[in-house]
């Protein structure tokens, strides 16, 4: 009909659209049609005429056949565009379906980690960041709002209670510890002798006579139960025949054996601790420091006192001793004697005023005019008063006058000894000293007479390195200690007495209770060594209170006190009794350590001194003080 | 009542406002409070507690007018450590390490030097005072006491006496109220009572012949003068005496003994037995209590005449040190400075014995003298060479109830 027409049928024709939808094809099998086009129509199936033949010839001459498709849909076939089939050629390969998209192109490194200078967008911070957000601040009230009302829990508390039960909490203990108690374990069976073996060494195999004898004694009155006997060899052993009878005796044992338990002895080991009594109830000792004495420039190595108590001399090694008043640490007297001062000793008379200095290779004895004009006036008369003997006898040691410049100091006598001197020391009548030379001869120890200028040499032998010596306080005795031992020497008789074993490694000091029955040793080991010379040659207590080594021991003259000083800085007071029944020991009760010297050159105190009549005690440290405590 | 809480200061404005009901020209005045004659330092409340008062009972409180705080005025430079300082209306006399006792006018200045004794004066003491001239006395470690002759207007000294018989060095002198005899304390263990009267006579010593040294005699200062009575008994250095009474001696000594003598007789009358050292002792005839400075920290009240011994009333502490010297208050019973080798100088009120009412910290170094004049002036010397005067001013008693 009319041209214009003639698309139209053909426009139908191309949009031939199935309306089914997404389902399987397969539901059309039976049907003549396969679904409905826009219009609700049936879209009947094309009709298939061809043969396998006809399938076959139109493969291999239809040059389109590798392109053209079956629409499930329709069942039409359509043939691919070029186009088409370039996309199913790329899918293929995994390529992307648009030709013009590059996955490789070349990547921009935005952010590196190199850091730049400036900023990667140079715009002004935004008027919100500097002002708190509302939102959140709303989402915060409202947190804080529900915690208080109690909505939420903030960190609710864990519950700690264990998921497991103990089993026996509620079991009495008495019941399970009573039968713990009870427990008495099975007599032991006898382990098998010699004579239980199968092959027994021969003396052990009963003779003719014994085996009779065995045979005619009761069962209950036989050594053994049996007869050892031989056999040629493990295998050759018969049966036990007393096995039955055996474990019947056994199973008696057991059954019959005393159910009793052994008690032992419930003892306290704070009970057997011997009681000491509180260092309250045995005052007075010194307790706080009272007084310091400052004027040294270096470490002051000793001390001693007058007797009357109101003079204090201390050697040091800038050289110089230094008097004091005791009361107000008041320094009365400066006396340089040009050399390192290693032990002064006042002389231990009242009536005598004279101080013996040991410095260097010599021993000074000082006047020190400080007390009673009359006693120090009286001291130099009855030095001046010596005459010297008709014949120059032979000393060991030369007695020289001071020179006038040296008497103007207060210098009297010089001793002047071959080696150093280390320590001086005076007997109790104050005539007789001993001092100690740095040496290893025979020559150690000397003593001196000052009223007759006259030294000797009591020993005849070196027995070790002196350490110090000691005067008897009341009997012609005489201490030296050397690095182990402290031999006791008579003085009268000229023989040893006793040597006493000190337990330590290397004396330092000793110190002699006014009883004269005690003594006690510091040692460099740190331990202090209480000896009963009653009682035995050994120790009869080893204290060990000091952390270091001990320099310096003392007593005290009336007080039942002894103090000890250490390098650790420390003054150790202890009460020492001593009692006039022999059967009763000496009763040593640690009772106050004192502080205050300042560790110098890992030296605290190097000398410690107890005031003759009242309850205090001096030390002198390497800080260069001497202190007083009261 | 009042509020069991209240403190001192509580206290204070109360009674101040009451006092201004009553008067309207009232000033504003600090009280300090004693309940049963102790000072409130604390809460009214822990204080009852501390004192076992009931609060169901009717509590009395004393008010005093609070004590001023002393006034530095003078601090004397010395050349020496100072050993003693006594001081009248016009004078301070010091004695000092320097071997010199030294006469200085209230206002600091040096007016004399007195220069004689061969070592370190321990002690001094007025003995006598006129316009023209002064009697005083200087004790030293040399064992001799000096009696010098100070003419006021010429500003001259004239040792008159030189009084020897000790045997070791003199600690402590004391001049009786009549002004003729005077006691002296020494190292020695003794006590001797000299007389205090100038003569033109030498005394003879007994054992002249025995003197070492002759010499001596002829460099000695003055004429020789010998003890009229020699009072023994102390086993241990004498520190302290003083005239408790015209009749009276009473000595503290080292061997923990205060003990008390008939001057007249030179008995021994009792024996007052501490545990410590004693440093010094001082009468008060107001309260008649003694104090004693020992060399462990406290201060301890003694009554002389009880019999029984060694019994301490009371004792103030507060002192890190030994005390070395304590002197009472010449106008205040309750009053009392004492000086100590921590450095402090503290002021006491026998009411409040836990804690002194000032503490005068002004030495660097050990004080080992203070003294306490009727004019109300305090006094401490030590050994930084620096002798303090302060200025005390006596209150008026005004206790209410």
């Amino acid at each position: 009909p009319c041209p214009a027409l003639t698309p139209l049928p053909s426009a139908p024709l191309q949009d031939i659209r199935n309306t089914v939808g997404n389902i399987p094809m397969e539901w059309y099998q039976d049907f003549p049609h396969i679904g409905y086009n826009l219009e609700g129509k049936r879209i009947y199936k094309p009709i298939r005429n061809k043969d396998e033949l006809d399938m076959f010839l139109e493969k291999m001459e239809n040059p389109d056949y590798w392109r053209t498709v079956q629409d499930k849909m329709t069942g039409a076939d359509i043939k691919l565009t070029d186009e088409q089939v370039d996309l199913v050629h790329r899918l293929q390969k995994g390529q992307f379906g648009d030709v013009h998209f590059n996955p490789y192109e070349p990547a921009v490194d935005f952010f590196t980690h190199e850091v730049m200078i400036h900023p990667v967008t140079n715009r002004p911070a935004d008027k919100r960041s500097f002002i708190p957000s509302l939102i959140e601040k709303e989402k915060v009230s409202k947190l804080v709002h529900a915690i208080k009302m109690g909505w939420i829990k903030p960190r609710k508390p864990k519950d700690d209670t264990p998921t497991y039960y103990d089993l026996w909490a509620h079991e009495d203990p008495n019941s399970i510890l009573g039968r713990h108690k009870m427990h008495v374990p099975a007599p032991k069976m006898k382990l098998p002798g010699h004579e239980e073996s199968y092959n027994p060494p021969p003396e052990y195999l009963l003779s003719e006579e014994e085996k009779l004898a065995w045979e005619q004694q009761e069962p209950a009155e036989r050594k053994l139960n049996f007869v050892p006997q031989q056999y040629r060899c493990l295998r050759a052993v018969p049966a036990y025949s007393r096995f039955i009878h055996e474990r019947f005796e056994r199973c008696l044992d057991l059954y019959l054996c005393p159910r009793q338990r052994k008690m032992r002895v419930n003892v306290d080991p704070e009970d057997l601790i011997p009681k000491l009594p509180k260092p309250r109830d045995l005052q007075p000792f010194p307790t706080t420091q009272a007084l310091v004495y400052r004027g040294h420039t270096s470490l002051v190595r000793c001390l001693s006192i007058s007797p009357s108590g109101q003079w204090l001399v201390s050697g040091s090694d800038d050289c110089t001793v230094r008097f004091w008043e005791v009361c107000t640490a008041r320094c009365m007297k400066n006396l340089p004697v040009g050399g390192v001062v290693k032990s002064v000793a006042w002389n231990p008379n009242p009536t005598i005023c004279l101080v013996a200095i040991c410095v260097e290779q010599s021993v000074l004895l000082v006047n020190p005019c400080l007390g009673d004009k009359l006693l120090y006036g009286a001291t130099d008369q009855l030095l001046e008063s010596y005459v010297a003997p008709e014949e120059e006898r032979v000393q060991p040691v030369q007695w020289v006058m001071a020179t006038m410049e040296e008497h103007s100091k207060g210098v009297r006598l010089v001793i002047q000894h071959s080696k150093a001197v280390k320590q001086v020391t005076w007997h109790g009548k104050g005539d007789y000293f001993a001092s100690v030379v740095s040496d290893n001869s025979n020559m150690q120890v000397l003593i001196h007479q000052t009223s007759k200028r006259w030294s000797q040499n009591p020993f005849r032998k070196s027995k070790g390195l002196v350490q110090c010596v000691l005067f008897h306080p009341i009997r012609p005795y005489f201490f030296v200690a050397t690095q182990r031992y402290v031999r006791v020497y008579n003085l009268l008789k000229q023989e040893l007495t006793k040597k006493l074993m000190t337990n330590c490694k290397w004396v330092s000091s000793m110190a002699i209770h006014p009883g004269g029955d005690n003594i006690i040793c510091g040692s460099y080991d740190s331990k202090l060594a209480w000896f009963d010379l009653d009682l035995s040659t050994r120790p009869y207590q080893l204290l060990r209170h000091h952390k270091k080594a001990l320099r310096s021991v003392a007593f005290h003259k009336h007080y039942p006190l002894f103090a000890s000083g250490s390098d650790d800085g420390t003054v150790i007071v202890c009460h020492g009794m001593v009692y006039n029944d022999l059967l009763q020991n000496p009763l040593l009760v640690p009772v106050k350590v004192l502080k205050g010297h300042v560790l110098t050159l890992d030296l605290g105190v190097l000398d410690v001194l107890f005031h003759p009549t009242q309850p205090w005690v001096f030390s002198s440290g390497a800080d260069g003080t001497v202190r007083l405590y009261t | 009542s009042v509020p069991a809480a209240s403190e001192t200061t509580d206290l204070s404005h109360l009674i101040n406002k009451l006092l201004a009901a009553d008067k309207a020209d009232h000033k504003y005045v600090e009280f300090d409070f004693l309940i049963n004659g102790q000072f409130l330092r604390m809460p009214l409340v822990t204080h009852m507690e501390m004192e076992n008062i009931s609060t169901e009972e009717v509590v009395e409180i004393e008010y005093v007018e609070k004590y001023m705080a002393p006034q530095p005025e003078e601090c004397i430079f010395h050349d020496d450590w100072i050993s003693s300082v006594q001081a009248t209306e016009e004078w301070i006399l010091t004695g000092c390490y320097d071997q010199t006792a030294r006469i200085w006018s209230l206002e600091g200045k040096s007016i004399m030097t007195i220069a004689g004794h061969t070592e370190v004066v321990k002690d001094v003491a007025w003995v006598k005072q006129d316009s023209l001239l002064c009697l005083l006395l200087s004790a030293s470690m040399d064992q001799t006491v000096l009696l010098w002759e100070w003419n006021v207007e010429k500003n001259k000294v004239k040792a008159l006496h030189c009084c020897r018989g000790h045997a070791g060095s003199v600690d402590s002198i004391a001049v009786d109220c009549t002004r003729t005899k005077f006691c002296s304390g020494s190292w020695d263990k003794m006590l001797k009572i000299w007389s205090a009267v100038p003569t033109d006579e030498e005394d003879e010593m007994e054992e002249a012949a025995n003197r070492p040294r002759k010499k001596q005699k002829t460099e000695q200062l003055g004429l020789t003068r010998t003890p009229l009575a020699t009072l023994s008994g102390h086993t241990e250095a004498v520190s302290s005496v003083l005239w408790s009474d015209a009749e009276e001696i009473c000595s503290a000594s080292w061997d923990h003994t205060i003990k008390l003598w008939d001057a007249e007789t030179g008995d021994l009358k009792s024996t007052l037995t501490g545990n410590k050292v004693f440093n010094s002792v001082s009468y008060s005839p107001l309260c008649r209590r003694l104090a004693s400075g020992s060399t462990d920290r406290h201060i301890r009240l003694w009554d002389p005449r009880s019999k029984d011994g060694s019994l301490v009333l009371l004792s103030l502490t507060s002192h890190t040190g030994w005390v070395t010297s304590v002197k009472w208050s010449p106008t205040h019973e309750h009053q009392l400075i004492s000086g100590s080798l921590d450095n402090i100088v503290k002021l006491w009120d026998t009411r409040s014995c836990k804690a002194p009412l000032y503490d005068l910290a002004a030495h660097e170094d050990k004080v080992l003298c203070v003294d306490w004049t009727e004019a109300g002036l305090l006094l401490s010397g030590g050994a930084d060479n620096k002798l303090y005067c302060y200025r005390y001013p006596a209150t008026a008693s005004d206790v209410g109830a």
